[in-house]
């Protein structure tokens, strides 16, 4: 092979060579741009519920049964207990600003709150036989609003579906049923985001058939972002 | 002397006639008293219904099964930039303790049960009642009992005669309206009866012997008119014992 050839060569190879890279080099090149960026932000909700949440708490009512109804003593201004004290088997009563419930939410879509039975009563002093009585039909909710009696349309608490932890001192475990509780259990529905409260008094039906006894239940609320 | 003794003679007519009303007064007294709640649920609607399936969520779904990333869609947003309320925005759920309110209370035993008390049979949720008029067989019973002679006496409850110049709503309302709730005794007359809504008083549902235990239901009737909004109501009903004391 001539020189001239070899030079020929060595050219058009160095030509080629060249007209690979070129294109590499410009796509490196430093470029300009924009991008939207949307994303889901998860919701935060978080909740606290106050028994006994305003002075004047208390049960009233029990008209006819010869007894004035006092607050009992492990109820206490915005701690405590919902404790309803002495009743009369037969008769009606309504306990004031019973419990409130606080919600914090930045999920735009809102929340609802569920709030049902840990377990039914349970009797202790003397224990009855059998030893739970029914929340359903028994304690009752409704918003708190100063016009409410004894007699106001009030919705029955449910037990619930699920396992309470700790007799239901420590909520309910709902793993079994879903996740969520049951949709009876609604007390609550909120559209927005915020910080928001709600308030509640209970009602006490207690039907002619209740045995003597001190009944306990824990009330226990979720609440779920939309 | 005639005319003195015919003076007389009224005087002690005008006299015993006032002996004898005011015994009749104090000779029944009220031994005891319950109230029956009655819960109704008007449900919807007079109007055709329409069979639709839910809507579907307009909410965004927090967990979608594909993130998108870089997109120009109409994504909504579940937490709007520039919230100035939530400053501070926390993309997790937090850990904090389960919300629970202990209840409790001391049932004792009612010491007039053996003379009155009611044996209710609402349903679950209270009685559902569509427009127009529903009858409710056997809502409750009552049991009456007393040593001497008595009468058992009711009215609505939750008029402006006993609970405020608000009462007085659906279904029992205030006199001179006339409550759409009504009652009848099967075991004494068919006929129904408006509950009394003129306050205490009242009228008589049963009257009973001396030693006489007696046990009945009492039967309901509704009327929901078109114009009454669907929803929960309750009524109130007073059942006082009157008894004939010794």
């Amino acid at each position: 092979m001539s020189g001239d050839v070899k030079r020929t060569v060595t050219a058009a190879a160095a030509a080629l060579l060249l007209a690979m890279l070129v294109p590499q080099i410009a796509r490196s090149a430093p470029a300009q741009g924009s991008a939207q960026m949307n994303w889901k932000v998860l919701p935060s909700v978080k909740a606290q519920v106050t028994p006994n949440y305003l002075s004047g708490y208390g049960p009233q009512g029990g008209l006819g049964s010869g007894v004035t109804p006092a607050a009992g003593p492990s109820a206490s201004l915005q701690g405590g207990t919902v404790d309803f004290g002495n009743v009369v088997v037969g008769y009606q009563y309504l306990y004031k600003y019973a419990a409130q419930v606080a919600v914090q939410t930045n999920d735009s879509a809102g929340f609802v709150v569920y709030g049902e039975g840990a377990t039914d009563l349970n009797g202790s002093n003397p224990v009855p036989a059998p030893s739970t009585y029914p929340i359903f039909s028994t304690l009752y909710w409704l918003p708190s609003n100063a016009s409410n009696s004894p007699f106001s349309p009030a919705t029955s608490f449910n037990k619930t579906g699920g396992n309470p932890i700790a007799g239901g001192a420590n909520g309910i475990d709902y793993s079994g049923t879903g996740g969520v509780p049951s949709a009876m259990s609604m007390i609550w529905t909120s559209p927005t985001s915020g910080n928001v409260t709600q308030g509640y008094d209970y009602q006490l039906r207690l039907s002619g058939a209740m045995p003597a006894s001190q009944f306990n239940v824990y009330i226990v609320y979720t609440v779920i972002g939309n | 002397m005639r005319r003195h003794n015919v003076f007389g003679l009224l005087a002690l007519a005008v006299l015993a006639t006032l002996t004898v009303v005011s015994q009749a007064d104090a000779l029944t007294g009220l031994k005891t008293y319950k109230l029956v709640t009655v819960d109704v649920v008007v449900t919807p609607s007079p109007a055709p219904v329409g069979m639709f399936g839910p809507a579907k969520p307009s909410y965004p779904n927090a967990f979608p099964a594909k993130t998108q990333v870089a997109s120009s869609s109409t994504l909504a947003w579940d937490v709007p930039p520039g919230d100035a309320a939530l400053p501070q925005l926390i993309a997790q759920v937090s850990a904090q303790p389960t919300p629970t309110i202990p209840v409790q209370f001391v049932a004792k035993p009612d010491p007039n049960a053996q003379y009155l008390h009611v044996i209710p049979h609402e349903p679950p949720g209270g009685f559902y009642a569509p427009y127009g008029t529903t009858k409710f067989t056997c809502a409750f019973e009552i049991y009456t009992y007393y040593t001497n002679s008595y009468k058992l006496q009711d009215w609505g409850y939750n008029t402006n005669k006993t609970a405020g110049a608000s009462a007085g709503t659906y279904p029992i309302e205030n006199y001179p309206a006339q409550s759409y709730l009504s009652w009848a005794v099967p075991d004494f007359a068919a006929t129904f009866t408006p509950y009394w809504n003129q306050g205490p008083g009242g009228e008589t549902t049963w009257s009973g012997a001396v030693k006489q235990a007696q046990q009945h239901c009492v039967d309901l009737t509704l009327t929901v008119p078109n114009s009454q909004p669907a929803g929960s109501y309750t009524a109130a009903i007073e059942y006082a014992l009157y008894v004939t004391l010794p």
